[in-house]
């Protein structure tokens, strides 16, 4: 097991330095430099070529690609992220405002959704075939096939415009501090983030309960003269939700990539919407240090879901592929 | 009794094969199982209709998706102006119609490109193994570490904003995906007696791979390039919706929905962006239709 954890992050670390890499080249054949960004257009006419010059080299831009990599690396690995471009705001202060926003509206979100995918999902295998399925399955494709923003939209003009029940975005009213008055303000978002994802929690909830369903112990269970509700629910669900569970837990960096529209949407100041303002205002420093935290995040939970599958299952540890 | 039922039936076989009715079994059973799923045949029916509709939408619409009209400003759906007007007076249904244009041919173009970039190089990688495998599963996985939409916004970011780095970093994006897929379905064909067959025979490997595998593998790879469709134009319509996708001069489905960012338009003004984001949202779950009716009409343990 311990070669097979350290084979895996023998694979994580590099991949990691590749991607840095690529991401640090990939900004720096953009156009423009940190300097060009700086000086507004207005003082542009104003200031010479020397003065350019001397503020690169107070910044260190006239040193080589390679040794500027090596020293944002250095400084990375130490846990200084440099500044924003844009406020000249350590990146690291941003990161430790925002991302407890995200990770507040993923989890409400993920929880909404688990409970509401997994139930629908059981309905529509133990209803296998009826109207009820037919009208889950297309439900669930509809779900996926309207744009998250446009609902989000809908969902604000008529639960935060006309019936004035919600506010129409942002984390906290003003003056308010206590996490019962925040309540208002995350349920648009989280429910529309939830309903999303719905659909492909039913999908595996309903696939995984099939399953379950056609298994001999359920028969056996039948068979013993058990009432047909205890079968499926302590038989039947249990059994089948425990993957289900397990494997929409792990769908967290997906849904934290999926809230950025719907952040935007709503204007819940967490990371997504932050990223959205870092490239539009080509804050290049921003705009690095955020895609490589949600790099980090992918491949920690790849790496997460990979051992723990081989502690469950031994024969992906010692197969090849 | 039993008997003479199956001799019934088996002369009613014997009966169609004399007639030749057999010889396009396969491809009528794919056919007309796709036509009895009615969700996709509706799904199929509204796609072609939309898309016809993009085609010739300059004969259905008397207006110029482009020309500023300040008279007629904001005008809410009349006989006039079906979907109404927006702020600067441009007709919202001939925007639409013309919008379709640039966002299915996004859509549809991505998919396409991607998944032939995907086919090409899981073909032969898949085929062949060794280091070429080795490198292109690791680009692969490179593209994978992101999450899609934070990818596309920081190529985004790095190459600037148009209609053709568009299409390429969708491209970029998507080709892993594909190429996963045709890798799995050639290292399972591999194995294949017919495909040891072929190798004792010396045929070059591109005619094996490309010539006699790869039609093996078709079904799931249009399934998947109807699916792939589906999410490029659900993120062409994201990234334009805040501004990021094609530039705001090219109507585009996203682009028209860009206005209701403002809220005194998502307020009052619900024809600027409400039809938009409906035809967006059927023609998308056409789109899904379709690809599941395909999945279903080729995948062979649904056969029966």
């Amino acid at each position: 097991m311990t070669t097979y954890i350290l084979q895996r992050l023998f694979i994580f670390f590099p991949m990691l330095l590749v991607i840095s890499f690529l991401v640090y080249s990939g900004l720096e054949l953009s156009p423009g430099d940190a300097v060009s960004h700086m000086i507004s257009p207005e003082l542009a006419s104003t200031i010479t070529a020397e003065q350019l010059d001397a503020m690169r080299e107070a910044y260190g831009l006239n040193q080589s690609f390679i040794t500027r990599y090596w020293i944002w690396l250095t400084s990375m690995v130490q846990g200084d992220m440099g500044y924003s471009m844009a406020g000249g705001v350590a990146i690291s202060e941003i990161m430790a405002k925002t991302v407890p926003a995200t990770l507040e509206l993923s989890m409400v979100a993920l929880f909404f959704s688990t409970i509401l995918g997994c139930s629908l999902g059981v309905i529509s295998a133990l209803k296998r075939g009826s109207g009820t399925d037919n009208s889950l399955t297309v439900a669930g494709m509809a779900g996926v096939s309207i744009p998250e923003f446009f609902f989000g939209l809908v969902a604000i003009l008529l639960f935060a415009i006309e019936l004035k029940w919600l506010p129409v975005g942002g984390r906290l009213l003003p003056h308010y501090e206590t996490l019962w008055d925040r309540i208002p303000n995350i349920v648009l978002p989280s429910l529309v983030l939830a309903l999303m994802m719905t659909a492909g929690a039913m999908r595996y909830a309903r696939s995984s309960m099939l399953d379950v369903l056609a298994r001999e112990f359920i028969t056996t269970a039948r068979s013993k003269g058990m009432p047909e509700w205890r079968v499926n629910i302590l038989h039947g669900f249990r059994v089948a939700l425990t993957p289900v569970v397990v494997l929409i837990g792990f769908r967290l960096p997906l849904l934290i990539g999926g809230s950025t529209i719907i952040e935007q949407v709503y204007q819940w100041p967490g990371i997504g919407s932050m990223f959205i303002r870092s490239v539009r205002a080509s804050d290049y420093p921003l705009v690095m240090t955020i895609s490589l935290m949600y790099v980090f995040v992918v491949l920690t939970a790849s790496l997460v879901i990979d051992v723990l599958t081989a502690l469950i299952d031994p024969r992906v540890r010692l197969g090849k592929e | 009794m039993a008997k003479s039922s199956l001799d019934k039936k088996f002369d009613q076989i014997r009966k169609r094969e004399e007639e030749k009715t057999f010889s396009t079994k396969k491809r009528s059973r794919i056919v007309s199982k796709f036509l009895n799923n009615r969700l996709a045949v509706i799904g199929l029916i509204i796609f072609t209709i939309i898309i016809l509709a993009s085609i010739f939408a300059p004969l259905l619409s008397p207006y110029d998706p482009m020309r500023v009209d300040l008279r007629s400003m904001r005008q809410p759906p009349s006989f006039a102006h079906w979907f109404g007007t927006d702020s600067t007076g441009r007709d919202v249904f001939t925007r639409v119609l013309f919008g379709g244009r640039v966002s299915i041919f996004i859509g549809l173009g991505s998919a396409i490109l991607s998944a032939v970039v995907g086919i090409a190089v899981g073909c032969y990688a898949g085929y062949k193994g060794g280091w070429i495998d080795v490198i292109a599963l690791r680009i692969s996985e490179i593209f994978m570490s992101f999450p899609q939409i934070i990818l596309v916004l920081l190529l985004v970011s790095i190459t600037g904003q148009s209609l053709f780095n568009l299409m390429a970093i969708f491209i970029l994006t998507g080709w892993g995906g594909m190429y996963r897929l045709a890798r799995a379905r050639m290292l399972s064909l591999r194995e294949e007696e017919y495909v040891q067959a072929l190798r004792s025979f010396g045929l070059s490997t591109f005619t094996i791979c490309y010539k006699h595998m790869l039609p093996n593998a078709l079904s799931p790879i249009m399934v998947n390039i109807t699916l792939s469709t589906a999410m490029f134009i659900l993120t062409e319509a994201g990234l334009s919706f805040l501004g990021l996708g094609v530039p705001l001069n090219i109507p585009t489905w996203g682009n028209i929905l860009n206005v209701a960012q403002d809220i005194l338009v998502l307020q009052n003004y619900w024809w600027m962006w409400g039809p938009v984001g409906i035809v967006i949202s059927v023609f998308v779950l056409c789109v899904n239709f379709i690809g599941d009716g395909l999945r279903d009409s080729t995948d062979p343990s649904q056969q029966g």
